[in-house]
């Protein structure tokens, strides 16, 4: 049983709800969800059934209409928009299904796009950003630019990106959805080697049941609601 | 935000520039004809406003024949030289011959300046004879002290003959004065211009008089015009910016309308970079929110737009501002009327000016692209 400090992340009666013209939709409800720390845990569900809002939630990049979400003790769900980003910066990092790469700069300068916005120097930030390039892999590719990489060095140069700032959450949304088997479970390895090896923590939302084999653990949601928890 | 993290965003914000860079380019270009346009409304303001606007350091008067249309046609006996030097308060005076080319308005002005050959350095101390020499003009009566800008204009250097205003004169030296009008006349012997001239040596067409300090420069002014007001060619005596602001009346007032055309052309630039960035800016709203994904806050996001309108702006402004110097530098532009020359010269507090407007403008127009950068939620911004 996981004690009160070994979790990550607490999300207790979050609620989102926003309007759509008229109607009032409700993506999650009630939801109570504990992340512990070095978990990889992957959530599947149809589309619209929320994950991508808990997603979002739990990264910080939304807000909860009720509840409380806590990250290592402290609540979130309210800190304002320029607190959130702060947060962000330090605690999150969000790997895209479409990576997400800025076209006009290199491998190196997307993976070091989150530390510009540090008071540190730039060969602290080179190192860094070598370091987590080698991590994924890509040592040998620094100086390439997005064109000139395959879907799959992409998404490690965005898992680099959302390393280098050494932040404790990993968050994916869909993180081999764009990809060949080959490339996807290529990233799928890298995921829980960094879980294992990195102890970070993982949250991941996939469709892809052989994607979703890769986590420690797998939620189901549907109507916004947690339907089952598989091991 | 630290001005380190700023420093940081710079080159980011040149990147995303590069990333278009026709579009790019189309709005340098565009900045840089409403800058270049600028530049050259206000050098020709400058140009004015140094020949009219009086200082408290100016002590020069000049004394024309009363009602006289153009300087060459002023006729004042050479004998008031004595009388003038009568007055108390003035330091010197000496007796001048002008010669133009064209007395009405026009931006091919050639003017002779005629004066003692041996009082031209008390006349004049400030000049510095930077080809050529004093004493080689001083030697020869048709020589001739060429103002820097009227040789380059022409091309002329010592040695060489040139006619204009039907006097033809040999160039002796060429001169550099702190005063840019100056740069544009040639000084000729008194007597060889009222001979060539067919004035006659007993006649000149105005004085200049150094008053002893700038208090009494009004009182001098009308004590000269109050001794010769009974005789039979009464003077009219003002300083001498006061004369051109008097003369150039017209051209001042047609400088003064092209500051519209300045005005024109900081809109232009303001609408261009706005129009440009507010592009950038919505087609790139999903960018940016995983800018504000990976921890950016919206100062910073809102910093990157404006980053970009600066450099823009910046770049506009050093290709317009810069052009306009050199275009001035090369062309020497002067034009001016009854006799007086203005020089409108490449000045560098002008090309700062400019510059430090560009950056301005190009901030000011980014505004409003910054907030629509910023203004909407990043999940929203992430679906678009």
């Amino acid at each position: 049983m996981s004690t009160s400090n070994d979790i990550l992340v607490r999300c207790r009666g979050v609620t989102k709800q926003y309007k759509k013209g008229e109607t009032l939709v409700t993506p999650l409800e009630s939801l109570d969800l504990d992340v512990p720390r070095g978990d990889f845990l992957a959530m599947m569900g149809p589309s619209g059934s929320g994950k991508t809002t808990l997603l979002n939630l739990l990264s910080g990049i939304d807000q909860p209409t009720s509840g409380t979400i806590e990250f290592d003790g402290m609540e979130i769900q309210d800190l304002p928009r320029r607190k959130l980003a702060g947060w962000r910066a330090r605690h999150v990092g969000y790997i895209f299904q479409l990576y997400h790469l800025v076209p006009v700069l290199t491998a190196f300068e997307n993976v070091e796009l989150p530390l510009l916005l540090d008071d540190m120097s730039r060969r602290d930030r080179r190192e860094r950003v070598e370091a987590a390039l080698s991590l994924v892999g890509l040592a040998d590719r620094v100086h390439h630019y997005p064109r000139e990489l395959s879907g799959g060095q992409e998404q490690r140069v965005a898992i680099a990106r959302a390393l280098v700032a050494d932040p404790a959450l990993l968050v994916a949304d869909e993180p081999t959805g764009d990809l060949d088997r080959e490339a996807a479970d290529a990233i799928l390895g890298l995921l829980q080697t960094l879980v294992r090896e990195q102890h970070k923590t993982v949250v991941m939302v996939t469709h892809d049941p052989r994607a979703a084999d890769a986590a420690m653990r797998i939620l189901h949601l549907e109507k916004g609601r947690l339907q089952e928890a598989a091991v | 935000m630290s001005l380190r993290v700023l420093l940081n965003l710079v080159p980011l914000a040149a990147k995303q520039l590069y990333r278009h860079r026709i579009r790019t380019l189309l709005t340098v270009a565009g900045i840089g004809a409403g800058m270049f346009l600028f530049s050259l409304v206000e050098s020709m303001q400058q140009a004015v406003a140094g020949a009219t606007e009086a200082n408290a350091e100016d002590v020069t008067l000049v004394v024309y024949r009363e009602n006289r249309f153009c300087p060459s046609t002023s006729r004042l006996p050479i004998y008031y030289e004595d009388e003038i030097r009568k007055i108390p308060g003035v330091r010197e005076v000496i007796p001048i011959q002008i010669t133009v080319n064209n007395c009405g308005a026009s931006l091919d002005i050639i003017t002779f300046r005629g004066v003692p050959p041996n009082r031209l350095p008390s006349y004049a101390p400030e000049i510095e004879v930077i080809a050529g020499s004093l004493e080689e003009w001083g030697r020869i009566d048709d020589g001739a002290l060429v103002g820097r800008t009227f040789a380059q204009k022409r091309g002329l250097a010592p040695g060489e003959a040139f006619e204009a205003a039907g006097v033809r004169v040999r160039v002796a030296g060429i001169i550099d004065s702190p005063y840019p009008q100056d740069n544009n006349v040639a000084y000729v012997h008194l007597p060889f211009l009222q001979q060539a001239s067919r004035r006659g040596l007993g006649e000149v067409t105005q004085f200049n008089v150094r008053v002893s300090n700038a208090e009494q420069v009004e009182r001098v002014a009308n004590a000269i015009d109050e001794r010769f007001a009974s005789s039979e060619e009464p003077t009219h005596t003002q300083p001498e910016k006061a004369f051109f602001a008097q003369t150039a009346r017209e051209l001042i007032e047609l400088t003064g309308f092209t500051r519209w055309i300045g005005l024109g052309a900081v809109i232009a630039v303001l609408g261009l970079v706005a129009n440009a960035v507010l592009l950038v800016v919505r087609t790139r709203i999903r960018e940016n929110a995983v800018l504000q994904t990976l921890g950016y806050p919206d100062p910073a996001v809102g910093w990157l737009v404006l980053l970009e309108g600066m450099l823009l702006g910046m770049a506009g402004g050093l290709l317009g501002t810069g052009g306009a110097m050199g275009f001035l530098a090369a062309a020497r532009i002067t034009f001016g009327n009854e006799g007086q020359v203005l020089a409108v010269l490449a000045d560098p507090t002008i090309l700062v000016r400019g510059l430090l407007l560009a950056l301005g403008l190009g901030a000011l127009a980014a505004l409003y692209p910054a907030w629509i950068a910023v203004r909407n939620p990043i999940v929203e911004s992430l679906r678009s």
